[in-house]
């Protein structure tokens, strides 16, 4: 390309006017991203649609059929739905508390950070902030070292500090296990959520706030009526994105407890395990590849209706235009 | 931030509410940082314990060595699979940044039939996560000869997820001037040349960010990774530290954590460097999420 630019001959001239049309041309541009995204994900997306069809398991892996929609009938109101069901209500309660809890946390300590008579809170942000930077899995990961029943610290210290007495059982018992996988999903992702709302806080012009002083609005006016709506202005958006994120955290559910404990009811998922994590076990552990496909649409359509919602309040499709 | 400044110093003294409300957001936020740190601490204190603290009755150990740290690289195949984590990382941020930015450049800057759905369907891609496809790369993994325990093949499916980054940049390059492309188009310049000559080198700072917080997403990445690496020296940090739980976890927790400090730390240095990007929302989301 240099030569083409420094040395301006008759020929290169030539050569470049007749390479503008290709340059020019878009797909050019496109075909790299487009060719591998309709190979590696594209197609993977079809392949699975069509074994959420079939029969295709370990045992069956030379006998494959189609069988319709029998995967999601098993699924939905067949055997599978005492697998599916609480796995299902369990996936939306978590995502629910940890999307909301990590907002609120974040909104608080966001909210003090941002009193301007505290000179030294750029300090404790960048304390603040860590869990964040760490890489989410060997964070998650090591939880379910925290929480161990033994040797675990937390159950250390609260033995030290005389709260507790003997140790409690955090992996063993189906509600402490989720209040666990809850404690560290909350853990690692307030950070996050407190970046989002110290970076809307410092966005409300300082007027807003003058200007309510003047007509003596009271602190708590002030917050429901200024900060709070202009947070959420800018929070909505990344709220949805950061449930549907959470819906398929498949770290914290399958990292901590392994989805144990065990239900007695079902060998498939445990108390703790998420639709995501269900998936992963049903292909990796039981080789019910088909079946596993078939919770993944299901999955899919549930992300894809919440990310439109997300997409149409973050105004994504108007970018399109 | 200068009018804060100024505020600031109008008012040179506080009111005695106001030092009363600063001390008391004050301890909140103590606790906040105690609670916040605690599992940090918890896990450097284990790393430097000594012996297996299988029995660890506190969390201070009362002598301090580096002996886990040492065990871990001796005896552990840690060495590998931070060789296997760089691999894959470089070479799947790089390939995605090769792939995403001349699309990104297409999208902002061409007008051409079927941009739209183009970009509707990077969308719709984007929310289908490449791990719910785990059970259809699986079977064609398995189908493909030589298709598990290797590590091309991985980097390959691994890439496939480049319609968010695509986004990103695309985002980017529409905050470019685009009065600078035009002047260049009205001095003689190709469309390509725009784009080698004046966009990249514009992008540059941005690029590095970009592949720094695509190195990071990637050293996290577990399904893919353990669904296609099954012999042990093809695991990666993510994968096989997870090895220490499945091998007798509770003998092996002081070694876990020396290994999980040795590969946290390079990447918090890293995220905490490249702060200042997250917080513009310029990466929001190409980390974790």
């Amino acid at each position: 390309m240099q030569n083409i630019v420094t040395n301006g001959t008759k020929r290169e001239i030539h050569r470049k006017s007749s390479r503008v049309n290709s340059n020019a041309n878009p797909y050019n541009y496109l075909a790299p991203a487009l060719i591998s995204i309709f190979i590696l994900t594209f197609l993977p997306i079809v392949y699975t649609v069509v074994i959420s069809f079939t029969n295709y398991s370990l045992n069956t892996m030379h006998n494959v059929k189609l069988i319709g929609i029998d995967n999601f009938k098993d699924i939905l109101s067949g055997p599978f739905t005492k697998v599916f069901l609480p796995v299902f209500g369990w996936t939306f309660i978590f995502a629910i508390v940890s999307t909301f809890g990590c907002f609120l946390i974040g909104l608080i300590l966001a909210l003090l950070l941002n009193d301007k008579n505290m000179k030294e809170a750029p300090v404790y942000k960048a304390i603040l902030v860590l869990p964040w930077a760490l890489p989410a899995t060997i964070a998650v990961l090591s939880w379910q070292g925290l929480l161990n029943a033994q040797y675990g610290a937390i159950n250390i210290a609260l033995m030290h500090l005389h709260i507790i007495s003997k140790p409690i059982q955090w992996l063993t018992s189906p509600t402490l296990a989720k209040v666990g996988v809850l404690m560290a999903t909350l853990w690692l992702g307030f950070p996050y959520m407190m970046n989002v709302c110290m970076g809307s806080l410092s966005a409300i012009p300082d007027d807003y706030y003058e200007a309510a002083e003047i007509d003596g609005a009271s602190a708590f006016t002030k917050f429901f009526k200024i900060t709070l709506p202009s947070i959420t202005r800018t929070a909505y958006p990344l709220l949805i994105s950061s449930f549907a994120f959470n819906f398929n955290n498949f770290g914290s559910a399958f990292l901590i407890t392994q989805g144990g404990p065990p239900r007695p009811t079902s060998q498939y998922a445990g108390y703790t395990d998420i639709l995501a994590s269900t998936i992963y076990n049903m292909s990796m552990t039981y080789n019910r590849y088909a079946l596993g496909a078939a919770m993944s649409i299901i999955l899919f359509f549930i992300i894809a209706i919440i990310s439109y919602v997300q997409m149409r309040a973050s105004g994504q499709f108007k970018e399109v235009e | 931030m200068e009018a804060k400044e100024d505020a600031l110093k109008y008012k040179k003294k506080l009111k005695p509410y106001e030092i009363r409300r600063v001390w008391i957001e004050r301890v909140v936020i103590w606790i906040a940082i105690i609670l916040t740190m605690f599992p940090i601490v918890a896990i450097v204190a284990a790393s430097m314990a000594p012996g297996s603290s299988f029995t660890q009755e506190t969390i201070f150990p009362k002598s301090i060595n580096f002996d886990n740290y040492v065990k871990v690289i001796k005896d552990t195949d840690f060495l590998i699979w931070v060789k296997n984590s760089l691999i894959i990382c470089f070479f799947v941020s790089i390939i995605q940044l090769a792939i995403t930015i001349p699309a990104a450049f297409a999208f902002s800057r061409m007008r051409f039939k079927g941009r739209k759905y183009g970009l509707m369907s990077l969308l719709l891609l984007q929310m289908f996560p490449s791990m719910l496809a785990v059970s259809a790369i699986l079977v064609i993994a398995y189908s493909i000869p030589n298709g598990m325990d290797n590590m091309l093949v991985l980097i390959l499916f691994m890439c496939g997820g480049s319609a968010y980054n695509i986004w990103l940049v695309k985002g980017y390059i529409d905050s470019l001037p685009k009065e600078l492309d035009e002047a260049a188009l009205v001095d003689g310049a190709s469309v390509f040349q725009v784009f080698t000559k004046i966009i990249i080198p514009l992008l540059r700072p941005m690029l590095v960010v970009i592949f720094l917080f695509s190195f990071i997403g990637q050293y996290s990445e577990f399904v893919l990774t353990s669904a296609l690496m099954k012999s042990a020296d093809m695991q990666t940090v993510a994968t096989g530290l997870r090895t220490f739980i499945t091998n007798n976890f509770s003998a092996n927790w002081t070694q876990y954590s020396a290994a999980a400090i040795m590969a946290s730390l390079p990447i918090v240095i890293i995220f905490l460097g490249g702060q200042k990007y997250i917080a513009k929302g310029l990466v929001a989301g190409a980390i974790k999420g």
